[in-house]
């Protein structure tokens, strides 16, 4: 027969297939593997130079370079290493258990209020230029200013009265000083943590050298800063005056650094290179990780009880809590789940349906801990809505929803006390659909957990996994007549925390009406109006009373929230700061050796 | 190859002596003769058996999870303990396994299908009807099958349907170039040049001559398709391409077992990967089975 040969070749390719496939059940058994390093966490010898690898978390990468974010863009990896390129005239910095503005990486010396806080004053560090040796001037702030402010509705920073808006005038003083007079006094602590942290120097010689007006110049470096493949190649983004110059960004998101010679700041690089990698899935950076190809990576919390072996192979295991929280954002201007999403009882009964602590404990293995509200756990009380799923029937039940073939349907629909409420449909199904991002065990069992108790309360709950730039850039807010509102229902990108805090937690740029990161385009008057008195008073009652009314308006479901992540770092890799701001600054990492040598 | 024609059975002359057993019942016996085909015959048997009245006999939740029982080792309850979400393992392989199976046979008969159709179509019409056919095949022959599926896969929310038509989609290719070598060689014979001058057309060729004279041959290659089509929904399982859960099937319980590597939980790995090496296996022993017995010649003397 003469497809014999074939055949046997066929049967031998799928019996090797199907031992392949086979074959992850058989690993596990094999030894450890090798030590990287036999330097224990302290002692060693500094050495110039060498190259540390870092994992970047799963399924993302970077695809922003220009320091003013866009709407999609707002990974907080991109602002990391946009961070390392081009310095921002305030950064936070941890001091102890607080964060404070008053950075050695800061490009400005800490800013002077006047005039009962209507005036800023702020004045550049002396010495600092640009990588082709042109000082870094007032002028160079005043272009990112020009570009903000003339270009607001683009900027991802944006939110209606606060900066640019809350700037009547920006007064260049001399080459390092200007001043900034504002619409009327602010809390000095919220404006320098909140707003002056977004200024950055750009370089204007470099950037618009023919002097166009800034709407032609935003609109062209924005063309470029589209231009992902090019990002490494583009000269226009080789001016840096950061500590670290782009040397290789592909498209698949590595990104290799090299130190910018030019660099006058006092924390000079003191590695050859840093190499950010990107990968699909937690579970592809632990088998790397485990091969010793990464210096720096995270273990996936299912295997954090194997700590012990890494730590007998020469990593030293250190959590990385960001200062966080992390929900599921809502939709309120969906065209058909809005008007469900806009009801009170409904939110209320959904996130009583949401297990924090048994996700927190079993799922996130330890952890994550439950998000009670928009502020800091310390500031507020235990959870408002618990888990509670009879809770959550009785809520449904008593807004006419009953159950029909084991779907929740609107059986009194109007607006009454015991209705479904405005906008609900009679016959109306209670079927969500939730967008959330991939490469997460955690993440995918964390909705699965949702889905089958929203299941048991006779909600149906569809989800959908995509990688995380592309949840970013599909949950964005939206007008109810624009074609991309009917693209999300409900959304989830905090694998790592769903929103970072800036240094004063207060949430304009969250939950206030129009706020850049209201992805779900809730519009509250009582919570504009808590958040409007965290910008004008000092008092911690303020924060307080903004976070406690916010956690129970339920503005979005609250879900865990995880450490940012449980990082495995090589012994003789030292200086390692890891912010819970999530910042990086890799200029201050260095290698020892026993010896002495480079590596 | 030579097969005997299925519709030559029982037309022998009347008073024919001594009485030879037909093609159909040789390739039976010779079937059962074949110890690996008829295991594999008897593990695909003792495999749906398990996945479809499984559930009789071991009753479980495989939609809702349960917290509170997640992580169990094998014990009293969860012979095969349960999984990181708190399904029960055993039931949760007995789940799996109709989709692994249901898929691949669907996704497997229904390339045979259009394989077969089209390499006949082919192999019949010959000239540049052939050669505009098979060079469509070669394209897409050169283009890596997994590499296709995943591409498709992301595109479309996987389900049951979608993955059997999207694997079918790139599995018919193969017995589309075997069949058409049956049919070229078919399309000579004495018979079909009869039928043609009695005035039978193209269809009647195909689908009453070609398609039934080269039956052994796709029920071999039938049964290969079917243990490739199961290995493809493993890989796109495995990579998380797959019906989302709760659904399940054997790639993606491997997948989700991965993860607990480290950890020694292997209720997660081995049952589902053994399911899925005992199942490709199986197919390939009956596959070989059949090759043999569809081979088989009339006894001499």
């Amino acid at each position: 027969m003469g497809l014999r040969t074939t055949r046997i070749r066929g049967l031998l390719g799928r019996w090797a297939a199907t031992a392949l496939l086979g074959l992850p059940a058989l690993v596990g058994c094999g030894p450890a593997g090798n030590v990287v390093t036999e330097l224990g966490a302290t002692g060693g010898t500094p050495v110039e130079g060498g190259t540390a690898t870092m994992a970047l978390p799963p399924a993302s990468t970077p695809n922003w370079i220009f320091p003013i974010g866009a709407p999609g863009y707002l990974a907080s990896y991109n602002s990391a290493i946009q961070d390392l390129l081009f310095l921002r005239l305030f950064t936070p910095g941890q001091k102890g258990d607080a964060l404070t503005m008053d950075s050695p990486r800061n490009l400005a010396e800490m800013p002077r209020y006047s005039d009962h806080n209507t005036t800023v004053s702020i004045t550049l560090k002396k010495g600092y230029a640009w990588s082709d040796g042109t000082p870094v001037t007032t002028r160079d702030v005043k272009f990112w200013f020009d570009l903000i402010k003339d270009n607001k509705r683009e900027w991802a920073g944006y939110s209606p009265k606060l900066m640019p808006d809350d700037v009547k005038e920006f007064e260049t003083v001399d080459n390092r000083t200007f001043r900034l007079r504002l619409d009327r006094a602010y809390n000095p602590t919220w404006f320098t943590a909140n707003e002056l942290q977004d200024f950055v120097a750009l370089p204007v010689h470099a950037w618009n050298p023919r002097g166009e007006s800034p709407r032609r110049a935003f609109a062209r470096l924005m063309r470029h800063a589209k231009q992902f493949s090019r990002f490494a190649t583009d000269p226009l983004w080789k001016t840096v005056d950061g500590p670290w110059r782009i040397e290789k960004w592909t498209t698949s998101g590595q990104v290799s650094l090299v130190p910018n010679r030019a660099y006058r700041g006092p924390d000079k690089p003191r590695l050859d290179r840093v190499v950010l990698k990107p990968f699909t899935t937690a579970d592809s950076e632990f088998n790397v990780l485990r091969a010793g190809g990464v210096d720096y990576g995270y273990l996936p919390p299912a295997v954090m009880a194997q700590s012990r072996q890494f730590k007998e192979r020469g990593y030293r295991i250190d959590p990385w809590e960001g200062w966080a929280v992390t929900y599921l954002v809502l939709n309120f201007h969906h065209p058909t789940v809005g008007a469900l999403l806009r009801q009170d009882y409904l939110r209320q009964a959904l996130q009583h349906l949401i297990d924090q602590k048994g996700i927190s404990r079993v799922i996130w293995h330890g952890s994550a801990a439950p998000t009670l509200g928009p502020v800091p756990a310390g500031l507020l009380d235990d959870e408002p809505y618990p888990y509670d799923p009879g809770r959550a029937r009785a809520l449904l039940a008593g807004h006419g929803w009953a159950e029909r073939d084991g779907t929740l349907r609107c059986v009194r629909p109007g607006t009454g006390a015991d209705r479904c409420g405005a906008g609900v449909r009679g016959g109306q199904e209670l079927r969500l659909s939730l967008l959330s991002q991939s490469g997460s065990t955690e993440t995918s069992n964390t909705m699965q957990a949702v889905k089958s108790d929203f299941a048991k309360a006779g909600i149906v709950l569809d989800v959908r996994q995509q990688p995380l730039n592309t949840v970013l850039g599909t949950t964005v807010p939206c007008e109810r007549t624009e074609p991309r509102c009917a693209q999300w229902q409900l959304g989830f990108f905090g694998t790592q925390g769903s929103w970072y805090f800036p240094p004063d937690p207060s949430g304009e740029k969250i939950f206030a009406t129009h706020a850049p990161s209201n992805m779900g385009s809730w519009s509250d008057p009582e919570t504009d109006r808590l958040i409007r008195a965290t910008e004008y008073s000092a008092e911690p009652a303020a924060l307080r009373d903004y976070g406690r009314t916010v956690a129970r308006r339920l503005p979005v479901l609250w879900t865990p929230n995880p450490a940012y992540q449980v990082s495995a770092i090589r012994n003789d890799l030292r200086g390692v700061d890891q912010n819970p701001t999530l910042s990086l600054a890799p200029q201050n990492w260095y290698y020892v050796k026993k010896g002495g040598a480079g590596r | 190859m030579t097969i005997p024609a299925l519709d030559a059975v029982g037309a022998g002359p009347p008073d024919a002596a001594p009485a030879v057993p037909g093609p159909a019942r040789r390739a039976l016996a010779a079937l059962t003769r074949n110890k690996l085909a008829l295991a594999g015959a008897l593990v695909l048997l003792a495999l749906f058996a398990f996945c479809f009245l499984g559930p009789l006999l071991h009753p479980t939740d495989q939609i809702h999870t349960d917290l509170a029982q997640a992580g169990r080792a094998p014990g009293v309850g969860h012979p095969l303990g349960t999984t990181d979400l708190g399904y029960d393992q055993l039931g949760r392989l007995m789940y799996g396994g109709r989709t692994s199976l249901e898929v691949g046979l669907a996704a497997g008969l229904l390339a045979t299908l259009l394989g077969t159709v089209y390499g006949a179509v082919a192999g019949y019409c010959g000239g540049w009807v052939d050669a505009v056919l098979m060079r469509i095949t070669d394209a897409a022959l050169a283009i890596p099958a997994l590499f296709l599926l995943v591409v498709v896969a992301t595109l479309i929310t996987p389900s049951k349907p979608v993955l059997i038509l999207i694997i079918a989609s790139v599995a018919w290719l193969s017995p589309a170039r075997l069949i058409r070598g049956e049919a070229l060689a078919l399309r000579s014979r004495d018979y079909l040049h009869a039928m043609r001058l009695m005035g039978g057309g193209g269809g009647r060729a195909v689908f009453r001559h070609i398609v039934p004279n080269a039956v052994g041959t796709v029920l071999v290659n039938a049964t290969f398709q079917v243990a490739d089509a199961i290995l493809y929904v493993a890989y796109l399982s495995f990579l998380g391409l797959s019906v989302p859960p709760p659904a399940a099937d054997w790639g993606s319980l491997l997948s989700a077992g991965i993860t607990y590597t480290q950890v020694g939980h292997w209720w997660l790995i081995f049952p589902p990967g053994l399911a899925i090496v005992l199942v490709v296996a199986a197919f390939n022993c009956l596959g070989d089975g059949l090759r043999d017995a569809f081979d088989v010649r009339p006894a001499k003397g």
